[in-house]
């Protein structure tokens, strides 16, 4: 095999870009999609699809909002009832009244995006934005107002493809974040350290890169980076200077009385910075662990457009390693790559997110409510004998509108896959049925014979040509083994 | 006792075997025949001086347990000082001695501490403590300090050591979406589940037929000899769904066998902890269960939190060892509790704590010596900020796998370390 490579990949007679190649990138960079999707990507060329994928702009976004107007008012009258006194039960009245509000807007916040991820025409984006929440994290219960994970995702949206030094500030001063990391009440003398620890590790450098004494440093300078609420029932930034502790700081090894801004300046001038961001990006799309220089290339790549995203997608996107079979079909989909990529090949309507959004839970990702500061699993860490079954109960969930530990209210936001125009009318074989199914389903998978023949036993067939009336049961029971095989779970 | 399976299932499972032909890969053959000969299962049984009947049960308290708050050494000054927001009064302290004693919300650990039914080792660490936490639960889960590769985790290398009933993939069961490293194994064995009714694979409504389709799916997911180029990743997945369908049904029919009436509190603990119960009543054959608290991270508004998770902790584990002594079982399981590091000695400005380093784990069952072991870190001569271990939390591992599961420690931790006397 050549050596990986981020040279851009030129198509040859022995290496030409293909349809299997067009699904990988569209797997990868954005969220799935049906055949026809792939073909349109595919006619474009190579730089065509990347292109395309990046540029989203030029398509219109989905412009369905959440509407926060009643929480907000439940927070005003908080404010209200807490300077003019009122009764014990008055307060805890109103308090019932906030739980039960924030349960069901974060519901509403997660149903939307969940509807967003299978309706979007702005796939890369979303991903993005997915991609974000699982490294800068924020979410539910720590953060109990769930406007504030609604803001935080439009910023994820806003700079999907922008400049990451510049998000890292804006997320410093995003109310998610300072209330999920504590920063709201890092106060000058006796700082908190929760955000400025997560800062360093988790966001930019990575252990081994800073010492104890820093993170206490760096606290230091976010004190009195806070919130504040608005007669409006809103909350938004706040510097107070009163809780700012002025004094000099030692920070890896710069001192000066540096601010929450200086201490970004001085992260992004060290150079596991340049690394950190492409390193968390090659794992989450191309494959885990890369080689050293291709991080290094990265890096210089990085630092040279100052920390802008999108040439180092684009970069990454273009590249030889991208498309070498080393990358491709090796990733374990997330539950919700699985999720939203099934409805999206499948074409089921987001009207069915309730569901979707509960099997992807079931499978351990509960979007807005990460397990901790350190985001999702990845790789074989999602695959375990719990969330396997899961996964491919979810094929009844698709087939049958039916799933262990679904509760049936939810079920009635489904109907099982509508199979018309899976199939090919000019489909007349046990092998052209599967064939088109896989074309669908597992775009560039090698499927041993021994293997298809239990799809086309499922059509009640025992050889590839034997001829088959594809009716919408049997369809339905192949596309259902089909989610219950392991290739299905990687892409 | 535990109980072999029936001539029907023995004759269902073994026609699988046989029809999956001579293309089964060998950890299935062995998976499959550990699971239906009950002959096997008696031999590694009877092996002469193996504790083969026991059981240990971790709780993983993950975030950072405030161990100063749950633990309190309430006769010492310092920590009055150190906590002027966030200590317990000295007169709410539930008093095991004349200088230490449980949160109140431990009421219902403290009395089975007064019972003997608890050990409290104080000052857990380890040499260089790391306070991120993801690197000090890694250092926890594998016991691996000095951070060298360490793939596996204690209790997975405990499982290759070949404990009784090693080869079947229920040797140790997680309660939750995913398997902890801490029971990762080279041999793969170790199974995740949320709860019994969702632990199974449906066939078709209409399809053509449950029993084909069942046939079909093993076709499809049976580990077998790969095509040209295929990832590994594809044997792995195909291995993991094979142990899950072979202990589900497993899992659903020990407990449909439970009929214990003790009530367990609402939570998430109590939930784990009952269905673990669940389990052992049906004598699944498992070595070791994982449950999940989450929560602890307190760096804010840290006395309601923390209050509450104590309680939880307490009330979960008092019902649990409830039922287990309505089962008869109750001197047949340990339990332990563990966090990846306790908390700054002093207080920040948001009512919480930052991240610490040494803090008590706590230990609980009816076949140990209760009591305080260990002692109180000075609360005065600090590392930066933070307590000095006095116990390797490798010497707690050490006790518990040579005492309680008949292990060699020194072969699975790398080196010998001091017992601590609690069995």
């Amino acid at each position: 095999m050549a050596e990986p490579s981020l040279r851009a990949f030129r198509p040859s007679a022995a290496n030409p870009w293909d349809a299997a190649k067009a699904a990988h990138l569209l797997q990868r960079a954005g969220l799935g999609g049906p055949p026809e999707e792939v073909q349109r990507l595919l006619a474009l060329g190579v730089e065509g699809a990347v292109d395309e994928l990046l540029n989203y702009e030029r398509l219109p976004d989905l412009s369905e909002a959440v509407d926060f107007s009643e929480l907000r008012q439940a927070y005003a009258d908080a404010f209200a009832l807490r300077r003019s006194g009122g009764s014990e039960q008055a307060r805890r009245d109103l308090q019932n009244r906030i739980n039960r509000l924030q349960r069901e807007k974060l519901q509403e916040v997660r149903l939307w995006w969940m509807a967003r991820l299978v309706a979007t025409p702005r796939p890369l984006q979303e991903k993005m934005v997915l991609f974000w929440h699982g490294l800068l994290v924020s979410g539910f219960p720590d953060v109990q107002n769930p406007e504030f994970l609604y803001i935080q995702n439009h910023l994820f949206r806003r700079r999907a493809t922008g400049n990451f030094k510049q998000l890292i500030l804006e997320v410093s001063r995003d109310p998610a974040m300072l209330t999920y990391l504590d920063n709201n009440s890092n106060r000058k003398g006796k700082p908190n350290e929760n955000y400025a620890r997560e800062l360093l590790e988790l966001f930019t450098l990575g252990v081994g890169h800073y010492t104890e004494q820093d993170i206490k440093e760096a606290a230091r300078a976010f004190t009195g980076w806070t919130l504040r609420p608005t007669p409006t029932g809103e909350f938004e930034f706040f510097f107070n200077a009163t809780q700012h502790d002025d004094g000099p700081k030692t920070f890896l090894g710069r001192r000066g009385t540096f601010d929450g801004a200086d201490i970004i300046d001085i992260i992004f001038e060290q150079p596991a910075a340049a690394r950190w961001l492409p390193r968390r990006l090659f794992e989450d799309l191309v494959y885990l662990q890369p080689e050293d220089h291709l991080v290094d290339e990265l890096a210089r790549i990085f630092r040279r457009e100052n920390f802008e995203v999108r040439p180092l997608l684009r970069a990454l996107l273009s590249s030889e390693v991208f498309y070498s079979s080393r990358a491709r079909r090796s990733q374990v989909k997330s539950p919700v790559q699985l999720v939203v990529g099934t409805a999206r090949a499948l074409r089921i309507p987001p009207a069915a997110a309730p569901p979707l959004l509960l099997a992807a839970d079931r499978m351990g990702q509960m979007l807005l409510v990460p397990p901790n500061v350190g985001g999702w699993p990845k790789g074989r860490s999602w695959i375990t004998t719990a969330t396997i079954l899961e996964r491919y109960n979810f094929g009844s969930l698709i087939t049958e509108a039916r799933m262990p530990g679904l509760p049936p209210r939810l079920l009635e936001a489904i109907r099982p896959v509508e199979v018309a125009g899976l199939v090919p009318s000019t489909a007349r074989t046990a092998g052209e049925v599967i064939a088109a199914l896989l074309d669908r389903l597992l775009p560039g998978a090698v499927i041993d014979q021994k293997r298809q023949f239990a799809l086309w036993r499922a059509l009640g067939a025992n050889r590839a040509a034997d001829p088959v009336e594809a009716t919408p049961q049997r369809v339905r029971s192949v596309l259902h083994l089909l989610m219950s095989m392991p290739e299905y779970q990687l892409t | 006792m535990r109980q072999g399976m029936t001539r029907r299932e023995f004759v269902k499972k073994g026609l699988t075997i046989v029809a999956m032909g001579a293309t089964a890969p060998s950890f299935l053959a062995r998976t499959a025949l550990a699971l239906n000969n009950p002959w096997d299962l008696a031999q590694v049984q009877s092996r002469p001086g193996v504790p083969d009947e026991r059981i240990l049960v971790v709780i993983q308290m993950g975030g950072g347990n405030d161990g100063l708050n749950t633990v309190i050494p309430f006769s010492d000054d310092a920590y009055y000082r150190a906590r002027p927001t966030l200590a317990v009064p000295a007169k709410d302290v539930l008093r095991l001695t004349d200088t230490t004693g449980f949160h109140p919300s431990l009421a219902a650990l403290r009395d089975l501490y007064d019972r003997g039914a608890v050990a409290v080792i104080q000052g857990v660490g380890y040499p260089n403590p790391s306070r991120s936490h993801f690197r000090s639960m890694e250092i926890w889960q594998t016991a691996d300090p000095e951070g060298r590769v360490v793939r596996y985790g204690w209790i997975g290398r405990y499982f290759d050591s070949k404990c009784p009933v090693c080869e079947q993939p229920t040797v140790g069961v997680n309660v939750g979406p995913s398997l902890p490293l801490a029971m990762q194994a080279s041999s793969g064995q170790g199974i995740a589940l949320q709860t019994p009714q969702t632990f199974q694979w449906m066939p078709s409504l209409r399809g053509i037929g449950a029993q084909e389709e069942w046939d079909l799916f093993r076709l499809l997911n049976t580990p077998g000899p790969s095509a040209s180029g295929e990832p590994d990743t594809i044997d792995f997945l195909r291995h993991t769904a094979m142990n899950a369908v072979l202990s589900s049904e497993r899992v659903r029919e020990a407990v449909g066998k439970y009929r214990g009436g003790v009530e367990y509190p609402n939570s998430r603990l109590g939930a784990s902890l009952k269905l673990i119960s669940q389990m052992i009543a049906g004598n699944l054959p498992t070595k070791v269960y994982y449950a999940h608290m989450t929560g602890f991270d307190t760096h804010a508004a840290q006395r309601g939190a923390h209050q509450a998770l104590l309680r939880e902790l307490a009330d979960a584990v008092a019902a649990f060892l409830r039922d287990l002594e309505e089962q008869g079982n109750a001197s047949r399981v340990l339990g332990l509790a563990f966090s990846e590091f306790g908390r700054r000695v002093a207080e920040n400005g948001s009512g919480g704590t930052d991240h610490g380093t040494a803090a008590p784990l706590l230990l609980f069952s009816r076949g140990l010596k209760g009591g305080l072991y260990g002692q109180q870190p000075s609360l005065t001569d600090l590392a930066d900020g933070d307590l000095k271990h006095a116990i390797d939390f490798r010497s707690v591992y050490a006790t518990v796998l040579e005492r309680w599961l008949g292990a060699d420690p020194a072969a699975i931790l790398g080196a010998p370390f001091e017992r601590v006397p609690f069995m």
